[in-house]
């Protein structure tokens, strides 16, 4: 798909964080499109960086020495989220000075509104240097576009969750994996068009139960991040899983999951993975006053980040998840080297032991390389989790 | 019979360490004081430290504490009680150093800093410090408070200061609710000239380096820049580096360098071993190797000039080293190398410290490229000697000198 967009002339910025603002992109007219960690590239990173480099900053940037990234004509990198993506973007510079580099800083701190302010001004920034690279400006019309493109995107998704938590059996968690996939990686009205299908699929399924209503009504619990209310059906199957972990890529962890013949289909119930929950249930932009600052205002109004001041906020979130959504085992997954999973799973662990959910932690690369014993784990604690015994 | 072995070693003492110890004893005293009046702050080796000073409150450095721990070699222990907590191996070790001293302060020296009432991180060093306090707050029940100084690119712009600086009147209000104190324009007035007085000496002891021989070796400048960072805005520690300067100047006028057969003279990039930092430079002095200047003692300079002081600390504290890009890294070396008048260059690649190493392999080229100095990158850890391998370590330098000597 994106090779047939650049043939036709399109410009494709390939990005690396969840939460970079899309419609920002696309109101100039071109494609952000997100890059992943590819199993098949072979280690090209030595001359440049360390093995300590998280395992996904060495996969990108080896994809890039090897001619093995995606058809893109920039990468934008995001700044103050952690030192490997920071340090990534310097040595990529120096290494490919070819290559059109951006950065767009994010607050890291919890500052209202002058994070608000201060990340609408790098967003401008960040716009001037794509009118500039790329020779074509800031388009209101299009940003609207993108805008309701996006958010009906983000829409049908959240119902998704909603539903895959009240009605496993109603979409199976990989098909919402693949889509927050298939999105991210090129955010088209066609992407739109197949979800809406799906969407409509499933909300006759929950017809069939009356629980479309509780369906929306916990959409909108999960936007609020207030789950107090929430109310489930009593005859849930079991177990109820939930992963947990920053980077991770959603469909990888669901095809992970998939492989294990002894799992059920319905035990995945939800995400607070980053291409997951926190950058699906992103606030909606308003359409009025400065996009630069509904923009900033919708993307720190999502469910904060690892990379981000707030752990008491988060950990009270998933203590809420887990008692309200009923969830029985927590997988905690932990990238290689990633300082902001690796220092947050001690403490998501902590919070599952005291409101008794079993948890298993799950130390992935990003290539999934040791998928064996991945499963080999996931297996167990599920076995486990049957028994009714400690993970 | 002992005093002549001593005279002969390759590597000189310095006097002024005496008050250096005297210093950081009160330092230490100072703190557990200020823990149980309930008025202690832990605060990152980048914070804006004249504010809470400023304002009474007492200040520890987890940072400093770890480079006791791995001077004392108490790395692997410590770190080890954080892995049964759950933090990987992978992580910061001055944080595992901490985050075990504090499960475990029997067993660690000093017995661990002295209990904390809040933790003021300021992320102009790294991104690890806000997790690393987060940590220490969920063991502790001390709150965090961060200084968010997000990287610059470049120079410093409007939106940038304007958000530290709020940043810097929230840590005011989140100091006078936490400690029931306020801050009087005098006062930081008062603190801030005597960091700037303070930073100035520390510098003309830098400086003095260019002479050769060099007055003083990294190792000297590794313990002695102790005081800048953990204490600065004291009267006394002005009076350390008057003293050490005083010395400085009497080793240039005597012909005396921190060696004895000063031959090559190199830069040192990042952190250092702390447990193997005095038997490196030792063995390096015995073959006349000094190192006049590191980019890690340089980080501590600057001055507060603005009329208005916060605005002059948003500035300085959003424009140190570590929170520049590569290419300002680059360009610090190159000067360091050219203005010390240097041989080559020692890269520590510091395997738990990321936004100090990770860029070391490109940067390592572009200096030698520029300088025409040779330089060589060493692998290993700040605290945690499990995660260095001293044979590697040696060959690597013996092959940089080989190309020296």
């Amino acid at each position: 798909m994106l090779k047939e967009l650049v043939d036709k002339g399109k410009p494709i910025l390939g990005y690396v964080y969840p939460h970079t603002p899309l419609e920002i992109i696309m109101a100039h007219d071109v494609m952000p499109a997100l890059l992943y960690a590819n199993p098949t590239v072979m280690g090209s990173y030595e001359a440049s960086l360390q093995t300590f480099a998280c395992s996904f900053v060495r996969n990108i940037f080896s994809q890039r020495v090897n001619d093995q990234l995606p058809h893109v004509n920039g990468i934008v990198f995001p700044g103050n989220t952690c030192d490997s993506l920071q340090n990534l973007a310097d040595i990529w510079r120096l290494r490919f000075p070819q290559d059109k580099i951006f950065r767009l800083t994010y607050p890291a701190g919890n500052q209202g509104d002058a994070a608000v302010q201060y990340f609408a001004e790098e967003l401008r920034i960040f716009s001037n240097s794509l009118e500039d690279a790329y020779s074509s400006p800031f388009s209101d019309d299009t940003f609207r576009q993108a805008v309701d493109l996006v958010q009906q995107f983000r829409n049908a998704v959240q119902f998704l969750y909603a539903a895959r938590l009240l009605q496993p059996s109603s979409v199976p968690y990989h098909r919402i994996a693949a889509f927050v996939r298939e999105f991210h990686s090129v955010p088209l009205e066609t992407v739109v068009d197949e979800l809406r299908a799906t969407v409509n699929d499933v909300e006759h399924s929950l017809a069939e139960a009356g629980r479309v209503d509780s369906t929306k009504a916990l959409q909108h619990a999960l936007l609020e991040q207030r789950l107090e209310d929430v109310s489930l059906p009593s005859d849930l199957p079991t177990p109820r899983i939930a992963i947990v972990g920053g980077m991770t890529e959603p469909q990888a962890i669901a095809k992970l999951v998939n492989a294990i013949s002894k799992v059920s289909s319905t035990a995945v119930v939800f995400d607070l993975l980053s291409f997951g929950f926190k950058t699906i249930f992103t606030p909606m932009p308003a359409f009025e006053g400065d996009p630069f600052e509904t923009i900033a205002r919708s993307v720190l109004g999502a469910l904060l980040e690892p990379t981000q001041e707030g752990l008491p906020k988060r950990l009270d979130f998933l203590k809420d998840a887990l008692t309200h959504l009923a969830i029985d085992g927590l997988i905690v997954c932990e990238q290689s080297f990633c300082d902001p999973d690796e220092f947050e799973s001690p403490s998501l662990l902590a919070v599952a032991s005291k409101v008794g959910v079993r948890t298993v932690r799950l130390p992935i690369d990003s290539e999934f390389s040791d998928r064996a014993r991945l499963e080999g784990r996931i297996q167990s604690f599920l076995e486990t989790l049957a028994h009714g015994g400690a993970a | 019979m002992s005093e002549n072995v001593k005279e002969e070693k390759a590597y000189r003492v310095l006097e002024s360490h005496s008050f250096l110890q005297r210093a950081m004893f009160r330092y230490m005293l100072e703190g557990h004081a200020a823990s149980e009046e309930g008025k202690l702050a832990w605060v990152t080796s980048g914070f804006p430290v004249e504010i809470p000073v400023a304002m009474d409150v007492g200040v520890s450095y987890p940072e400093q504490y770890g480079a006791i721990v791995g001077s004392e070699k108490a790395g692997p222990k410590l770190c080890g009680y954080a892995e049964e907590l759950g933090y990987s191996q992978e992580l910061c070790s001055y944080a595992r150093a901490n985050i075990g001293s504090v499960k475990h302060p029997e067993e660690s020296p000093l017995e661990g800093l002295p209990a904390p009432q809040a933790l003021l991180a300021c992320n102009n060093i790294c991104g690890t410090v806000l997790r690393w306090y987060d940590a220490i707050s969920q063991m502790t029940g001390a709150p965090v408070f961060l200084v968010d100084t997000p990287p610059l690119e470049g120079e410093q712009l409007p939106h940038h200061i304007a958000y530290v600086r709020h940043g810097l009147d929230n840590l005011v209000s989140f100091l006078s609710a936490k400690f029931g104190t306020t801050l009087e324009e005098d006062k930081l007035r008062e603190v801030t000239d005597l960091s700037t007085e303070t930073i100035g000496v520390w510098t003309q002891c830098l400086e003095a380096c260019k002479n050769k021989p060099s007055p003083l070796n990294c190792a000297d400048r590794f313990l002695a820049m102790a005081p800048v960072v953990a204490i600065r805005g004291r009267d006394y520690t002005l009076e350390y580096y008057q003293t050490l300067l005083n010395e400085v100047k009497d080793r240039i006028a005597n012909g005396l360098g921190a060696i004895r057969n000063e031959k090559v003279r190199l830069l040192w990039d990042n952190i250092p071993p702390w447990f193997r930092v005095f038997r490196i430079m030792g063995s390096l002095a015995k073959r006349g190797v000094v190192f006049p200047a590191d980019t890690y003692t340089h980080a501590w300079t600057g001055s507060f000039k603005d009329e208005d002081r916060m605005d002059s600390i948003a500035f300085m504290y959003s424009n140190v080293y570590l929170n520049k890009g590569l290419e300002a890294k680059v360009d610090k070396m190159c000067d360091l190398i050219k203005d010390y008048d240097l041989d080559g260059f020692v890269m520590f690649s510091v395997r738990s410290c990321k936004r100090y190493s990770l860029g070391q392999l490109v940067s390592k080229e572009l200096v030698s490229q520029r300088t025409g100095v040779p330089g060589v990158v060493i692998e290993g850890d700040m605290v945690d000697s499990r995660l260095q391998n001293d044979a590697q370590v040696e060959t690597r330098l013996d092959a940089l000198l080989e190309m020296l000597l």
